[in-house]
């Protein structure tokens, strides 16, 4: 099998490099802009440049990765949104079967099988996809190979008219310790009250050294805190080694985004939440008598 | 300027019930509905009709087979965006159609939509599978460009000026008209429909097609499982301190504090 794999990021791309070598050769394609981020990447069989074109430039990508697709039977993508973005239309392009958010892969009976959560993280899928294949790779799943020095072969760009263009970037604030790779995780839900209550959580989290998450209705509909944060299927999928959700009921939507997370904790004042099926410690109690307790309690017992 | 809104009937997956310990999964059971952020996407086609004009059309291709109760669902789901302001509904059905992936759906859609329409408006993916897979490939059968995560969208002449949110950045893009565009749902606030609507929106024409398609769909679903997530579901008891201690101790057993 011929596999070529692309990423806007790095350590994606390695992991893709990883889940393709376990299927047959992979070719790493990349932009002359990612010509450096993409050198110390191991267990290719070679790296494609495409000089002129930018990394940023999803229409030419598509174009791209099209373009190339009929000396591939599968590409793979990664799972962050311009990676997606890219697998349904470079499949239908190259008239090819897709899935995203593969959290495992095989071959069997001249097809590719994949793994995927579906129906909000309820279940999982096995899916047989006819060649070509187009797929994105859950991030994580794949460890990055340590052997294996690529060729390097330039190739020339596509040429095409272009009806979209990017006018403007703004760099979103950066958060600390991104959520999905922090080691614990205070997770806020609207049992708070008030956007100045989050303190709660804050204290909670500076005391453990973690960082702060939400659901949806905080992150999104009230907008108490950024977008960034917003833990769920359709927001970060985090999966730290602890994980405390505090006056979340736990939905579905974000039942799918914890449910890598070594151990869960879940405070609520409602014994009827769902979130105490997910969760392995929890204390029903109103988390306004119980937060500052425990995190006074912590604090004595870490001396910070 | 028309604008088609892809309407999704999905399995409302927060009523989907699954056995942990046999392993089932009562899809058929399950009611459906139309996705969250399909709402977003009717929402923001019935703004920019109401500025710019012309029309606003649902369409809908149902893949859980046709049964009574299914179809039923599927024109509640439609009236529930004809009520939002919409103003004509799609909806085809038929054999064939439970076993179609997203290749055959977006070569049916496109069809429908043909050149009747400059905008086809989506959810950045469905409530039940969140693949976002449509909105892409339909953008690739119909040759019109595709932006996807849109958070805010404006219409000038034959440019749409979409603000798009990615996990680094932000992005304005300007694309030429007609174009697939997939919103979040942070693009608006979807309006709820007064009964006065809902009623209204039930003599709107809905027109009811037939789904036939020569296409093979290149991805069949070979087993639906449950995924294992094994809680020790303790409930802590105890006043705040003895909670808080308790809690405390079980956390360093775990070795994570």
């Amino acid at each position: 099998m011929r596999i070529l794999v692309f990423s806007h990021y790095p350590d994606l791309a390695a992991e893709l490099v990883s889940a393709g070598s376990g299927l047959g050769d992979v070719s790493l394609l990349a932009t002359s802009d990612m010509r450096e981020a993409v050198s110390g990447i191991k267990g290719a069989r070679e790296i494609l440049i495409c000089e002129g074109v930018e990394s940023g430039d999803q229409e030419t990508l598509v174009e791209l990765i099209s373009g190339l697709a009929s000396d591939f039977d599968v590409i793979l993508l990664s799972g962050d949104r311009r990676g997606r973005e890219l697998v349904g239309q470079v499949a239908h392009r190259v008239g090819g079967s897709s899935a995203v958010d593969a959290s495992g892969l095989s071959v069997s009976g001249g097809n590719l099988i994949v793994e995927r959560m579906t129906f909000g993280g309820k279940a999982i899928a096995v899916e047989e996809l006819a060649l070509p294949a187009v797929v994105s790779v859950q991030k994580g799943k794949f460890k990055p190979l340590e052997e294996g020095e690529p060729s390097i072969r330039e190739i020339s760009p596509p040429s095409m008219e272009r009806r979209i263009q990017v006018v403007e970037r703004r760099e979103k604030p950066k958060v600390g310790v991104p959520l999905d790779k922090a080691d614990i995780v205070v997770a806020v839900g609207r049992g708070f009250r008030r956007k100045e209550d989050l303190k709660l959580a804050y204290d909670l989290a500076d005391v453990l050294g973690g960082v702060v998450g939400a659901t949806r209705p905080v992150a999104a509909d009230l907008k108490w805190m950024d977008e960034e944060v917003w833990i769920g299927i359709s927001g970060v999928r985090i999966s730290p080694k602890l994980l405390i959700v505090v006056g979340a009921s736990g939905q579905q939507q974000f039942a799918a985004g914890i449910m890598d997370s070594k151990v869960v904790v879940a405070i609520n004042n409602d014994p009827k939440a769902p979130i105490f099926e997910q969760s392995d410690y929890g204390v029903v109690m109103d988390l306004y008598e119980f937060l500052p307790v425990l995190t006074e309690k912590l604090r004595k017992l870490k001396g910070v | 300027m028309d604008i088609a809104v892809l309407i999704k009937q999905s399995l409302d997956v927060q009523e989907l019930r699954v056995d942990q310990d046999t392993g089932k999964i009562y899809v058929e059971d399950a009611p459906t509905k139309a996705g969250d952020i399909d709402l977003n996407a009717a929402e923001e086609a019935v703004r920019l009709k109401e500025r710019l004009g012309g029309k606003a059309v649902a369409l809908m291709l149902s893949t859980w087979g046709s049964s009574g109760r299914r179809q039923k669902e599927a024109r509640e789901a439609l009236t529930r965006v004809l009520a939002m302001g919409l103003d004509e509904a799609v909806l085809i059905m038929g054999e064939g159609a439970e076993r179609a992936d997203t290749y055959v759906v977006a070569k049916a859609l496109a069809r429908e939509i043909g050149n009747r329409f400059q905008l086809v408006l989506a959810g950045e993916g469905s409530e039940d599978n969140f693949s976002g897979l449509l909105p892409a490939r339909l953008a690739a059968e119909l040759g019109w460009p595709y932006v996807a995560y849109a958070t805010s969208l404006e219409v000038e002449g034959d440019v749409a000026t979409v603000t798009r949110s990615l996990e680094d950045f932000e992005e304005v893009v300007k694309v030429k008209l007609p174009a697939v565009i997939s919103v979040t749902q942070e693009i608006n606030k979807p309006r709820v429909p007064k009964l006065m609507e809902i009623v209204k929106a039930r003599k709107k024409p809905m027109d009811a097609k037939n789904f036939s398609s020569s296409e093979e769909p290149k991805v069949r679903i070979r087993e639906l499982r449950v995924p294992k997530v094994e809680r020790k579901r303790v409930i802590i008891e105890g006043d705040k301190d003895e909670a808080a201690e308790k809690l405390i101790q079980a956390l360093k057993e775990e070795g994570v504090i």
